[in-house]
C-alpha cells in the first residue's frame, strides 16, 4: 500500500502540497484530477522520493520515502512512466528498457533481455528495440517510457500526465495500453487530464485544488451530482474539461 | 672547427626529444584526465565545503601561467621540504595538475549539460549514484566534453615545450642543442615545429573521429 499522510511540500514560501493524505491499495487505479498547479505531479514525485517533503511522511509498503535506504527498496517496488518520456537518449530502446532491472535488481541480462522484447513487441515496438529515442515518433517514445516501468514489475505504476505532450492520436494508442495494464490489474496512481479516460478505468478519484485535497471518492460517486459534483471548484472543473482522446 | 652540418645523429637527438615530450604529454594527460575528471563527478553532487575548495584550486591552477607553476613547483618545493626534485618529476606534476584544472572545468560544463530529467527518471528507477554515474552521467558528458578535450590535449602537448626551461631534454631543448651547435636556427626551429604539428594534427583528427561516435546519440536535452 501506498500511504500519502499530511503530506507538505514548499517551493519556497508557495506551499504546493498542503497536507495531502490519501492511501493507494494493491489493485487500486486512483486517479488524481486536477488543474494545472494543483500539486499533481509533485504528488507524483513525493512518492517516487524526486523531491523531498517539507513535512508530512509517505510510505510504500511501510518503506519511509524520507530515508534514503527505505527510499532505495521503495524504488524497487514503484515504476514512473513520466510526461516527457525521460528516456535516455544515448541508449537504444531495449537498453532503455532492460538497464535499471539489470543494474539495479541484478537480474541477469539474458532473461531481462527476452522480457524487455516480449514487453517492446506487445506495444507494436518489436522492429524498434535497436532503435534510439531520438529516431521514434512522441507516441512511440512513450510506449517504451511504459515499458520501462513494466520491465521492473512494479507492483505500483506512478503515471504522471503521460498523455499529455501528446497528440490525439498518439494519446490514443497510448491510452489502449493502459486500458489493458488495468484489466490485468495493475495497481495504479494516474495523474491526468484525461477525465473521460480516468472514469473508465479508476476505482477511486482524488481531486486536488492548490495543493489540497478536496476530495477523494469512489469513481461513480465523484461523476455523481450528490458527489463529487456538488463541490463547486470540481463541477466547474469537469465542466471545462474538452474529452480528449480516450477513445481507446 | 665545429661540424655546423646536418648529420645522422641529430635525427636520434630530435627523435629521442620526440620521444620525451610525447611520454611527458601522454602520462600527464592521462593522470590530469582521470584526476579532473573524478574531481569534477566529486563537484557534481555538490557536497558543501568539497565544492567549493574543488572550484577556489582549480580555478587557481588554471588561471596562472604554466611557467610560474613549474618554476613554483621546481625551485618552490624543495625550498619547503629540503629535497631536490628532479626536473622530470617537478614537470609531470606541475603538467598533470595543470591539465586536471582544465579537465575539471571542461567536465563539470558535460556532466551540467546532460539533462536533467533523465537523471531523474534514473533516479526514480533506483540508480545509484555511482551507477547514475556509470550508465547516464559520464557516456553522454564524455560526448559533450570530447570537442574541448581534443582542444586542451593539443594545447597540453605545447605547453610541455616550457619544460625545456627546467632542463628536461624534451623536442625543444633538443631542438635548442642542435641550434646551438648548428648555427642554423630557421631550418632547426622549423623542423621542430612541424613535428609538434604532426602530432598535434594526429591528435585532432584521433580526436575528432572518436567525438563524433560518442556524440552519435547524445542529446544536451531529455527525449
Amino acid at each position: 500500500m501506498i500511504a500519502v499522510e499530511g503530506v507538505v511540500k514548499r517551493f519556497g514560501a508557495q506551499a504546493v502540497l498542503n497536507g495531502v493524505s490519501l492511501t493507494v491499495a494493491p489493485g487500486e487505479v486512483v486517479t488524481i484530477l486536477g488543474s494545472s498547479g494543483s500539486g499533481k505531479s509533485t504528488l507524483i514525485r513525493c512518492i517516487n522520493g524526486l523531491e523531498r517533503l517539507d513535512g508530512g511522511r509517505i510510505t510504500v509498503d511501510g518503506l519511509d520515502v524520507a530515508n534514503p535506504r527505505q527510499l532505495a527498496q521503495a524504488r524497487r517496488l514503484s515504476a514512473t512512466v513520466f510526461q516527457l518520456f525521460n528516456l535516455y537518449p544515448h541508449m537504444t530502446v531495449l537498453r532503455n528498457v532492460t538497464l535499471a532491472p539489470e543494474v539495479v535488481l541484478k537480474r541477469p541480462g539474458a532473461e531481462v533481455e527476452a522480457e524487455a522484447r516480449a514487453l517492446l513487441a506487445s506495444v507494436g515496438l518489436a522492429d524498434r528495440a535497436d532503435a534510439y529515442p531520438a529516431q521514434l515518433s512522441g507516441g512511440q517514445r512513450q510506449r517504451v517510457g511504459i515499458c520501462r516501468a513494466l520491465a521492473m514489475n512494479p507492483r505500483y505504476l506512478l503515471l504522471d500526465e503521460v498523455t499529455s505532450a501528446l497528440d490525439p492520436e498518439m494519446t490514443a494508442e497510448v491510452l489502449a495500453i493502459l486500458g489493458r495494464l488495468v484489466s490485468a490489474g495493475t495497481t495504479m496512481v494516474f495523474v491526468t487530464h484525461e477525465v473521460e479516460f480516468a472514469r473508465r478505468i479508476s476505482t477511486r478519484i482524488v481531486f486536488l485544488d492548490h495543493g489540497r485535497l478536496i476530495v477523494d471518492l469512489p469513481t461513480d460517486q465523484f461523476f455523481a451530482d450528490a458527489g463529487g459534483m456538488a463541490h463547486p471548484r470540481i463541477k466547474q472543473f469537469l465542466s471545462k474539461m474538452t474529452p480528449v482522446g480516450g477513445q481507446s | 672547427m665545429r661540424n655546423t652540418g646536418f648529420t645522422a645523429h641529430d635525427g636520434i637527438v630530435l627523435a629521442q626529444g620526440l620521444g620525451v615530450s610525447l611520454a611527458l604529454f601522454l602520462a600527464t594527460f592521462a593522470i590530469g584526465l582521470a584526476l579532473g575528471a573524478l574531481a569534477a563527478v566529486v563537484r557534481h553532487f555538490r557536497p558543501p565545503v568539497l565544492g567549493v575548495a574543488l572550484d577556489t584550486g582549480l580555478e587557481l591552477l588554471r588561471n596562472s601561467p604554466v611557467l610560474v607553476q613549474l618554476f613554483l613547483v621546481f625551485f618552490g618545493i624543495p625550498a619547503l621540504i629540503h629535497q631536490p626534485l628532479t626536473p622530470l618529476v617537478a614537470a609531470g606534476l606541475t603538467l598533470s595538475a595543470n591539465t586536471a584544472a582544465f579537465v575539471y572545468f571542461i567536465v563539470v560544463a558535460g556532466l551540467d549539460a546532460v539533462g536533467r530529467e533523465q537523471v531523474e527518471a534514473a533516479r526514480a528507477f533506483g540508480l545509484s549514484r555511482a551507477q547514475l554515474v556509470r550508465h547516464i552521467l559520464a557516456p553522454q558528458a564524455a560526448a559533450f566534453a570530447m570537442g574541448p578535450l581534443v582542444g586542451l590535449a593539443v594545447n597540453q602537448l605545447q605547453v610541455t615545450s616550457l619544460v625545456s626551461v627546467i632542463g628536461v631534454v624534451d623536442l625543444t631543448k633538443a631542438g635548442d642543442i642542435l641550434n646551438l651547435r648548428t648555427l642554423r636556427p630557421f631550418a632547426v626551429w622549423t623542423m621542430v615545429g612541424v613535428l609538434y604539428f604532426a602530432v598535434a594534427k594526429g591528435l585532432t583528427l584521433l580526436g575528432h573521429r572518436w567525438e563524433r561516435r560518442l556524440r552519435a546519440h547524445a542529446a544536451p536535452s531529455g527525449l
